[in-house]
């Protein structure tokens, strides 16, 4: 799989994705193609949500105007 | 030598000339006595000691803070004879002095703004969490600067920080730090604004409990995070602030989350996730052995209707068994190999067969 970069935007709706398979994974009525699907997807987003944090950086950068 | 004679108005001008020639500018200190504040424009008071009183007239621009008769104030002024009211020395700057009157100063001002509601808990907002950009008013040089960035960098990731660089002590302090303020609220596209400092005397951390800036702090649009000195220290701008920290360090740790936690966290999401599979994969094995179960069930009770079934159906055919029947008394008659069942059906003479439970009569018809 080609690995592509997360966007911060990515994190935030990455972090809701992994919260949705969470629910629907355990709701009562699921076949087991589904639910395994579900796990994978699961996975997946987790692994792509640990790179963000571990290598995305911060910007600090200064003000050009004068407050004197 | 003639005296000269001078009118008054002459007198007044050449007093104050002479004045303005030897004592163009002194800084007298005293007790402040019989202030008051006339038009809510122009101050009047006195400055007094053991022995002496002197007036004295400014404006309200000049006062530091609310002020109250009885405290220490060094005050610079030019000394003039008035041609109408009399003696009195024009306020230029003046301030508390001692320690007494500093700290009765700043409890007079966080009274006064307490009362008009800056510090109110109602009026703090939440910051956003995680914040995407900051913008940070600090002293680019400082110890606090470089402790805050180096703990958000170890902390978080993807946050964009604008640094104000400003004096942070000092008279120039105020201003700027106010001017930075504005500039953050207008000009750039900040979550929040960090204003901080590292630890320093009273004196040093004095700018933040300023009117100005503490006023500044609580009207700022975009949610502010201050965080001035030492744990112990507590300045006004930090009572405005919406959310206050203890040290520059403090003040990164709570404005973002720890990313070593939240790795963890999805490490622990990894685990549910399995749980809840394998909670499935339980489920419907279970669901299956139940099922089968059920099916066992079924077919055991079919057998056994169907065993039921079958002993009536015996017992009803061996009702109609013909051995049970010749068992009873009944015989089967038959001439010729046809079966009688009537007595038409034989003529006197003919011969019979007739079959009892143990064997066969051969008999003729006599009647």
């Amino acid at each position: 799989m080609i690995k592509v970069a997360v966007k911060k935007s990515d994190y935030k709706s990455l972090n809701v994705e992994l919260d949705e398979v969470l629910l629907k994974l355990q709701s009562d009525d699921l076949d087991v193609d589904t639910a395994v699907a579900l796990y994978e997807r699961g996975i997946e987003i987790t692994k792509d949500l640990e790179r963000y944090l571990k290598e995305a950086e911060n910007k600090v950068s200064k003000i050009k105007a004068d407050f004197s | 030598m003639d005296d000269v004679i001078l009118s008054v108005t002459d007198f007044v001008g050449l007093l104050n000339q002479t004045l303005e020639f030897a004592y163009p500018n002194v800084v007298v200190q005293g007790e402040l006595a019989n202030l008051r504040v006339s038009k809510n424009k122009w101050v009047y008071f006195d400055l007094k000691d053991e022995f002496s009183s002197v007036k004295f007239f400014g404006t309200v621009y000049q006062l530091p803070g609310p002020l109250e008769d009885g405290m220490m104030l060094q005050v610079r002024g030019n000394p003039r004879l008035h041609n109408q009211y009399g003696f009195s020395i024009t306020v230029q700057t003046m301030q508390p002095v001692g320690e007494g009157s500093i700290k009765k100063a700043a409890a007079l001002l966080q009274a006064k703004l307490a009362a008009e509601g800056l510090f109110d808990a109602d009026r703090k907002r939440s910051l956003p969490y995680p914040p995407s950009r900051i913008g940070l008013i600090t002293s680019g040089e400082s110890a606090a600067y470089h402790d805050f960035i180096k703990i958000l960098n170890g902390r978080w990731i993807g946050v964009e920080v604008r640094l104000a660089d400003v004096q942070v002590q000092g008279d120039a302090a105020p201003a700027q730090i106010i001017k930075a303020l504005d500039y953050l609220n207008t000009h750039e596209e900040v979550d929040v604004i960090v204003l901080t400092r590292g630890g320093g005397s009273a004196e040093d951390l004095g700018a933040f409990s300023t009117e100005q800036v503490t006023r500044a702090v609580a009207g700022s649009r975009t949610p502010t995070l201050v965080a001035i000195g030492h744990e112990v220290d507590l300045s006004l701008a930090e009572l405005a602030a919406d959310q206050r920290a203890s040290t520059p360090s403090n003040a990164a740790e709570l404005l973002v989350p720890d990313k070593r936690h939240e790795i963890e966290k999805l490490s622990v999401a990894r685990k549910t996730l399995l749980d809840v599979l394998n909670q499935h994969a339980k489920n419907q094995s279970k669901a299956l052995k139940e099922a089968r179960e059920r099916l066992q069930q079924s077919i055991e009770s079919s057998l056994r209707d169907f065993a039921q079934n079958l002993r009536l159906s015996r017992q009803v055919l061996n009702a109609f068994n013909p051995t049970a029947a010749l068992k009873r008394g009944y015989a089967i008659v038959k001439s010729e190999g046809l079966l009688i069942r009537s007595i038409t059906s034989v003529n006197k003479g003919d011969a019979l067969a007739i079959t009892v439970a143990d064997g066969t009569i051969n008999a003729k018809v006599s009647d």
